[in-house]
């Protein structure tokens, strides 16, 4: 019997995914644990593994779309089977003669493919033509969608002069339908009666072109969601010094001579990441998490660190960074921040932070403040080590000199406990050896 | 402002009553001597006497039949079933002749009864002894039916169910009990039958519940408000007469509708407020109008399948986020 692979709940929080891309193609034989898809959350890609051994039928959504949690992506079954003994609706498989597959000894090659790819590039193609196929089937909803529209969102449209037409099978409600939010947004987008991205090409990776608008990713929904919600409802206080860095740049440097044939290279990142660890274990009251009125005491110091992506962040955690030598940190932080890149992560390895570094030092930036990552307390906003004149025992002369600005939670820790917390970790850089014992 | 428990309040409405009018008399298994299996009746019958805290035999369908025929006779009782559970053989009494006396005597003659039961689950009591019936009598015209959610409206709306001249079925709950909350202090404290009320303002998502539901439903609303989401809670307090209009008015503001109960959901409380809410607030909904109910069993006697069976918060929780997200909002 053929059935209905959905989109599964790969993290808490998720509420749709996106498929990366497709590993199978229609027609592919898959063994039970085969990685079939890679899908992006609103944290991470995942990979998506076959829970028993079959065939894919039909691929229903191709790289790069969205949908919500529970909706269809795929129909599976026996080798042969016809996608249309699963899904009532939809004709296309027709076109792609069962007998056929059964006998094609390579089926991979035969019929999902009119037009057999080269095995370079795999799942990109299949899919867009497969549901190019569909579209011309008229299969159903998903290709010629009908106008949904909630009751609110009718009413307001209506009250707006809002045409809708155009938002056929586009509302972010379940099928397409149109939601009183997605109302909300053309109106406050002004786009009255010229619904908002109708016209629009498919984001590609092209520039955006002049007054486009484009869907946030789900990582960029996420970012802004949670964002919004850590400023409007952590009160959140900020204490800045100024690290003189002379003696850790000098350390590094000495490490990473050191440690040239090695493959390893420490950064001052680490050195901050490390210090901060050390820290946190010496302040409790500025390494605790205010949840539901309690206060939660944290053993270790998960040290979150922000990673810039293309487009957007993501903050991947190193555990129980206080155990670890500098050297240790350095490596899993280079893994880590290399995964965050290429969206590699997994889901464990974005939760469970106690405590964040943000640097832009690299982009010459002096200072910053940053936004605290709930249920986190604190987060140190770093800055770039430049050399500047200072007052030494009455003389001036010159140090390396790096601001840093940790933002805290005022209700996990006072001013006090942020501003030890801050000269804690100011110390260890400033006699940095204290970092490699 | 006192703090009391639900019990206590409850224990303090009778006590008030039967000091006001001796007429209230109460009537039931064990209430007296042994204080009634839950001691809500605790000390009653050493100060009022076996007189007006009468014991019965365990014979459901007799003693409120008894009520019945005191009640039309001009006396006020109030009709102890040790749990909802146990009505069932008096099923006759209260829908063919409680409920419908007034109408049947032309309006000459009324049952002014209160029958007070408490339900619910979560003590592993298993299949017969762990039901939230109250649906089935609020689908009975002549009833009123009743299920204070808070120690306020327990001692309020006892006193106003024991004053009202039509039978009212009085549901508390035996999670309930022991709930503790501020008491009024005004000793003329009374609440009106027939009102809900909104017990937390919301603006996302309107979530209906009654009696230990609430406190479910308070909870699901905390919690989600950690993540901006602001969830309006509507305790229903009384069944029938039902303030669909309270709920309206909520949702109309919200656009969305989540009702939770504890007894299963077809034929429910909240198929019966959908029905309402999709005639009154059809053009003002974004989303359909969901429910959570306990699962459709008998109630098992595993801990972890009771568990599973029950409307917990993460249940409600799910169907509330469920919702959100049809409506595009994360």
């Amino acid at each position: 019997m053929s059935e209905e692979l959905v989109m599964p709940r790969l993290s808490d929080t998720m509420e749709e995914g996106t498929i990366g891309r497709w590993l199978v193609h229609e027609g592919d034989a898959f063994a039970a644990g085969d990685v079939l898809a890679e899908i992006e959350t609103d944290k991470a890609t995942m990979e998506f593994q076959a829970y028993d051994a079959g065939t894919v039928l039909r691929i229903l959504v191709g790289d790069g779309e969205t949908v919500a949690l529970g909706a269809p992506i795929a129909i599976v079954g026996a080798e042969g089977e016809t996608a249309d003994e699963a899904a009532s609706a939809g004709n296309g498989a027709t076109t792609q003669p069962p007998q056929e597959a059964a006998a094609e000894p390579e089926p991979k090659a035969a019929a999902a493919e009119p037009e057999p790819e080269p095995k370079a590039a795999p799942a990109r193609k299949p899919s867009k033509s497969s549901s190019k196929a569909k579209a011309a089937a008229g299969n159903g909803s998903r290709a010629t969608a009908a106008l949904r529209v909630s009751p609110i969102a009718r009413r307001m449209a209506d009250e707006a002069g809002i045409d809708l037409a155009a938002m056929a099978g586009r509302g972010s409600g379940p099928e397409g339908r149109v939601v009183k939010a997605d109302v909300e947004r053309l109106i406050s987008s002004g786009e009255l009666t010229r619904p908002a991205a109708a016209d629009a090409p498919p984001a590609t990776e092209s520039a955006p072109a002049e007054g486009e608008i484009r869907e946030l990713t789900p990582m960029l929904k996420a970012v802004a969601t949670r964002m919004t919600q850590s400023k409007q409802t952590v009160p959140h206080f900020y204490v800045e010094s100024e690290i003189d860095m002379t003696r850790a740049m000098q350390l590094r440097a000495e490490l990473n001579s050191g440690l040239a044939d090695s493959g390893d290279k420490i950064s001052v990142n680490d050195l901050i990441v490390r210090a901060s660890a050390l820290a946190l274990i010496q302040h409790p009251q500025a390494h605790r998490s205010y949840v539901d009125g309690k206060h939660v005491y944290h053993t270790h110091a998960n040290v979150g660190i922000a990673v810039a992506l293309d487009d957007g962040l993501i903050v991947p955690v190193l555990n129980e960074a206080d155990t670890k030598p500098v050297r240790e940190i350095s490596r899993e932080t280079r893994d880590l921040a290399g995964r965050a890149r290429a969206g590699k992560l997994k889901q464990r390895e974005i939760e469970g932070a106690t405590f964040s570094v943000s640097n832009l030092g690299m982009f010459d930036v002096a200072n910053f403040e940053a936004i605290i990552n709930p249920p986190e307390s604190a987060i140190i906003a770093v800055g770039a080590t430049v050399d500047r004149p200072v007052v030494v025992d009455g003389e001036i002369v010159v140090r390396k000199i790096m601001r840093v600005t940790l933002s805290c939670d005022h209700r996990a820790c006072s001013g006090a406990d942020g501003a030890k917390l801050l000269l804690t970790i100011k110390q260890l850089l400033q006699s940095p050896s204290l970092l490699l014992v | 402002m006192a703090d009391l428990t639900y019990r206590e309040a409850l224990r303090r409405a009778l006590d008030d009553e039967l000091a006001r009018d001796p007429d209230v008399f109460l009537m039931g298994e064990e209430i007296g001597r042994f204080e009634g299996s839950y001691k809500v009746t605790a000390g009653l019958w050493q100060k009022y006497g076996p007189e007006r805290v009468r014991e019965t035999p365990i014979s459901e369908e007799g003693f409120v039949g008894a009520g019945i025929g005191a009640a039309m006779m001009g006396l006020r009782p109030v009709v102890e079933i040790m749990t909802i559970n146990f009505i069932l053989v008096a099923m006759d009494q209260i829908i063919n002749h409680a409920a419908k006396i007034r109408y049947m005597f032309g309006g000459a003659v009324g049952v002014p009864m209160v029958i007070r039961t408490p339900g619910g689950a979560g003590a592993q009591l298993t299949a017969q002894h762990s039901q939230s019936l109250e649906a089935w009598f609020a689908g009975c015209p002549g009833m009123k039916v009743v299920a204070p959610a808070s120690v306020a409206d327990a001692y309020g709306m006892m006193k106003t169910a024991i004053r009202d001249d039509d039978p009212v079925l009085f549901c508390e709950n035996l999670v309930m009990y022991n709930v503790t909350g501020t008491m009024p202090d005004d000793p003329d404290y009374t609440v009106p039958l027939g009102r809900a009320a909104v017990v937390r303002e919301g603006r996302d998502l309107t979530l209906v519940a009654h009696s230990y539901t609430v406190q479910r439903a308070l909870r699901v609303a905390d919690t989600m408000s950690r993540d901006g989401i602001e969830i309006e809670v509507v305790d229903l307090r009384s069944l029938r007469p039902l303030d669909a209009e309270t709920v309206a008015e909520s949702v109309r503001k919200t656009s969305r509708a989540l009702i939770a109960e504890e007894g299963w959901s077809t034929y429910g409380v909240g198929a019966e407020l959908a029905a309402r809410i999709h005639r009154l607030c059809f053009d003002d909904l974004d989303a359909p109008v969901e429910r959570v109910g306990g699962a459709e069993v008998p109630m098992p006697y595993s801990k972890p399948l009771e568990l599973a069976a029950l409307p917990l918060e993460s249940k409600i929780e799910a169907a509330a986020r469920g919702l959100l997200a049809e409506s595009g909002i994360a």
